[in-house]
């Protein structure tokens, strides 16, 4: 009783502190250049801009108007499509939403998608990081080419991964620790943090992350989500769904207040919108919801579609061009690509002496009963060197808001599912204590994304590809590659070209990610399976090549991907694409205690 | 009584579903079927051989990647090559081990393993084995070989990049 009296006058302290801060920001608005408002007029805050000159894009504001726009387009066409679908028929035992149940949930999960109503400030969807044209993966070239991580809702913090592309996201199973193989399998986002272990469902678990993520849409409490669901245009399509009663939550008339300021205003209060505890339990219950209808929109036809030209081929509906043979040849045999992106095929060629010892390669494969993922759903540390453009290092002072994204600077390091099992600074928390005995073994390590769709970029510019005209996409985990060039060029020379120096300090007569290629952030469990694969530059190009044949899209339209209405980029080559861009990374301090000095202690001291 | 109330509901699925099919891709099913699993482990090979090396890949002042293939040892797809050197090749007593991931479906596999810490100008003997996830060796036998790391700001590279 008593500690339930402390924290609700705790919380309502909380919410008269937000409430005058949020008057201060809308008075103070006429009067400081340095402000935005969002599309709506709705009152924002100061900009945040603890970033030296050259970090945030040039073009930043009017890059993030025009996905507004662009995100708004295709919520109205969202819209249109839902009022034309026959509502389901509520039939059966157990009750079933016959006929159109499927698609009304799919068309949920595309409506909540769009809408960017969700965020505090009324100007960050889903979507406004992972655009359909792209594979729903970061949709801001110029953002792509320097800050990496995506803006949230306060202008300008922002997270520290590159977005990462989502179809086939749903098909990751639960995250588990596999006893034989002594790994981790499945889980969604790079670090793996949504587990699934609640909803057993990794990719919706993930759908509740973004909403409340500090950096991104930015909530003070999940709770808002539902309060927002309330008043959402679609209102009745949820109702259709779970029931007529299903958002029927007595929300206080300061949930308003509460719901329209950032994550961040309430301090450590991660609850600020006072609801007794049944009211509470509805809104987790409609959060639930939330993540059912995105998941749903994510592993349908429109998103997770398979349909590129490799699905035709594996039809027999396409034959592979010689130059895209040749590239599948080496995935699958040469350059092994797929001990770790698995293709489904039984057998593949054998590389000559003196990497293996077939005499002749053949291809003795049988062709893949289902349709591959490439991915084997499990984890490595690939050696990425640290990127010192990634925002994140920079958000190291309080924003108006008094939150610090990361105190650390650039103490922090990326120790990906190696903190997560620690629940540590900049993941989230695990749900399973006996899992923590392996974070040392696991420092360093990324999910293996899947290779579909990689290389999907608007008609406009239907290339990753210097000299173009080209969309400008960023890759792994922190943007350090530009292009697929320079990916694939990366597993074969990493070894080769190593230096002892960070990002921005190769060597005089050396070209960075050409013949130099800066230390990894983390050596700690570093993959050898690649760094030297010993491919010409003609079958690096081949490999790129066979990976353009994973763009869904091919055998019927790819939804959405006409909404493209920036600009392309041209010229160069895809080997220095970006480059231009390099800065030096400042001398690094050592990785903050807050990182690295969590037990179980990593095996090897990460300077 | 039951049939009273079903016949409507009959009426409206009948119609859903003519309307379901005419209204093309956005009705179409992945053919995904197949539940999302983690691939088993390969069967274990009786006998593990290696076919190449081990060698010395490359080298600067203060480490080295030995290099060797040999059939695929099969058992767990998380595996690591393992190195046992040390500056006399009476006493290889310090280990190096790094992460690969086998391809269940190449017959050979090549292993390379980062030694790091190594003092310039020095000579070191090895020999190298491979491991499951769990520990387990494949048992490989190799003979003692050695290298000699470069000065400093000096590099070996058996291994360049092909033209
Ligand atoms: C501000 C930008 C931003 C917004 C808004 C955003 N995301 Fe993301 N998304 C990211 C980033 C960055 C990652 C990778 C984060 C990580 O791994 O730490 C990611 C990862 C994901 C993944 C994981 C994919 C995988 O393969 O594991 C999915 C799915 C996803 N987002 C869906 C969503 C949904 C659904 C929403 C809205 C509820 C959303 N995102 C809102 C930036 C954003
Ligand atoms: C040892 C396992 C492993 C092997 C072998 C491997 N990859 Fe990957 N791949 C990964 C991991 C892990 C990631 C994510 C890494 C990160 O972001 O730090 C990844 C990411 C990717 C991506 C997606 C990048 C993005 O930003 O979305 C592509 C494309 C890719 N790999 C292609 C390849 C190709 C081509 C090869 C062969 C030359 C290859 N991979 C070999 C593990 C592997």
């Amino acid at each position: 009783m008593r500690t339930r009296v402390i924290i609700t006058v705790s919380g309502t302290l909380a919410i008269v502190l937000g409430a005058t801060i949020l008057s201060h920001a809308v008075s103070a608005q006429t009067s400081s250049p340095a402000q935005t408002s969002s599309p709506d007029g709705v009152a924002k805050p100061p900009v945040y801009d603890p970033y030296p000159p050259g970090i945030l894009p040039s073009d930043l504001n009017s890059e993030l108007a025009r996905v507004v726009r662009e995100v708004d387009f295709i919520e109205g066409r969202a819209l249109a499509q839902w009022k034309a679908l026959t509502p389901p028929v509520l039939t059966g035992q157990p009750p079933t939403l016959q006929g159109t149940g499927t698609a009304a949930i799919e068309a949920l999960g595309e409506l909540m998608n769009y809408d960017r109503n969700i965020s505090p400030f009324r100007d960050i969807a889903c979507a406004s990081c992972h655009m359909p044209y792209v594979a729903f993966s970061g949709p801001i070239p110029s953002v792509n080419l320097t800050m990496v991580a995506y803006p949230g809702t306060v202008h300008f913090r922002a997270g520290k991964r590159t977005a990462q592309r989502y179809p086939y996201a749903p098909f990751f199973p639960v995250l588990q620790y596999n006893q034989v193989q002594g790994a981790f399998f499945g889980g969604n986002f790079w670090d793996s943090r949504a587990t699934g272990y609640l909803l057993r469902n990794p990719d919706g678990e993930q759908a509740q992350h973004p909403p409340v993520d500090t950096q991104e849409m930015g909530n003070p409490d999940t709770a808002c989500i539902a309060f927002k669901l309330q008043k959402a245009s679609y209102r009745s399509l949820i109702e259709e769904i779970w029931g007529r009663g299903t958002l029927d939550i007595d929300f206080p008339a300061v949930t308003e207040k509460i719901c329209a300021l950032p994550g961040g205003a309430f301090g450590t209060n991660n609850t600020p919108v006072p609801l007794g505890p049944e009211e509470r339990t509805r809104a987790n219950q409609v959060y639930d919801h939330w993540a059912q209808a995105l998941d749903a929109y994510e592993q349908s036809v429109q998103v997770s579609a398979f349909s590129s030209k490799f699905d035709a081929f594996l039809e027999g509906a396409y034959t592979l061009t010689a130059q895209e043979k040749a590239g599948y040849d080496l995935f699958r045999g040469k350059a092994n690509c797929n001990s770790c992106h698995l293709d489904g095929r039984s057998t593949a060629p054998t590389p000559p002496p003196p990497e293996g010892t077939a005499p002749n390669s053949q291809d003795t494969g049988a062709a893949a009963a289902t349709e591959p993922l490439f991915t084997c759903f499990g984890s490595a540390n690939l050696g990425v060197p640290l990127n010192p453009r990634d925002a994140f290092y920079y958000q190291n002072k309080p924003d108006f808001f008094g939150f610090t994204a990361n105190p650390y600077g650039f103490g922090y390091r990326d120790l990906g599912l190696g903190t997560f099992l620690r629940s540590g600074f900049g993941a989230a928390p695990s749900p399973n204590a006996t899992w923590t005995q392996f974070a040392p073994v696991s420092d360093g390590q990324m999910q293996t994304s899947s290779a579909r769709n990689v290389a999907m970029a608007p008609k406009q510019c239907p290339t990753t590809e210097a000299p173009g005209p080209y969309f400008q996409k960023e890759f792994f985990h922190n943007g350090y590659i530009k292009s697929l060039k320079q990916l694939v060029h990366f597993y074969n020379t990493r070894d080769v070209y190593k230096f002892n120096v960070t990002s921005g300090h190769c060597p005089p007569g050396k070209t960075e990610k050409v013949d130099c290629w800066p230390m990894p952030e983390v050596e700690n469990n570093l993959d050898k399976t690649v760094g030297n694969l010993q491919l010409t530059d003609q079958e690096e190009d081949q490999i790129v090549v066979f990976l353009q044949t994973l763009t869904d899209g091919f055998t019927r339209p790819y939804s959405n991907s006409d909404t493209f209405t920036g600009a392309c980029m041209q010229g160069g080559s895809a080997k220095t694409q970006g480059n231009e861009f390099l800065i030096p990374t400042p001398p690094l301090p050592p990785c903050t205690s807050a990182v690295c000095g969590v037990p179980p202690l990593p095996t090897m001291p990460i300077p | 009584m039951s049939a009273l109330h079903t016949k409507p509901a009959i009426a409206a699925a009948v119609l859903a579903s003519l309307l379901f099919s005419s209204s093309g891709a956005a009705q179409q099913v992945n053919a995904y079927a197949a539940k999302a699993k983690v691939e088993p482990p390969a069967e274990k090979a009786p006998r593990v051989q290696i076919a190449r090396g081990p060698e010395l890949e490359s080298a600067d002042e203060n480490s080295a990647t030995i290099r060797w293939t040999s059939n695929n040892p099969g058992g767990s797809d998380e595996h690591f090559g393992v190195v046992h050197y040390g500056t006399s090749p009476n006493e290889l007593n310090q280990t190096a081990k790094s992460h690969i991931r086998l391809n269940q479906n190449h017959p050979d596999t090549t292993f390379r393993v980062s030694v790091e810490r190594l003092a310039p100008r020095t000579t070191y003997y090895y020999t190298v084995d491979s491991m499951q996830a769990s520990g387990a060796s494949d048992k490989v036998k190799s003979a003692v070989g050695k290298f000699t790391t470069p000065g400093p700001g000096e590099r070996v590279m058996n291994f360049p990049q092909p033209k």
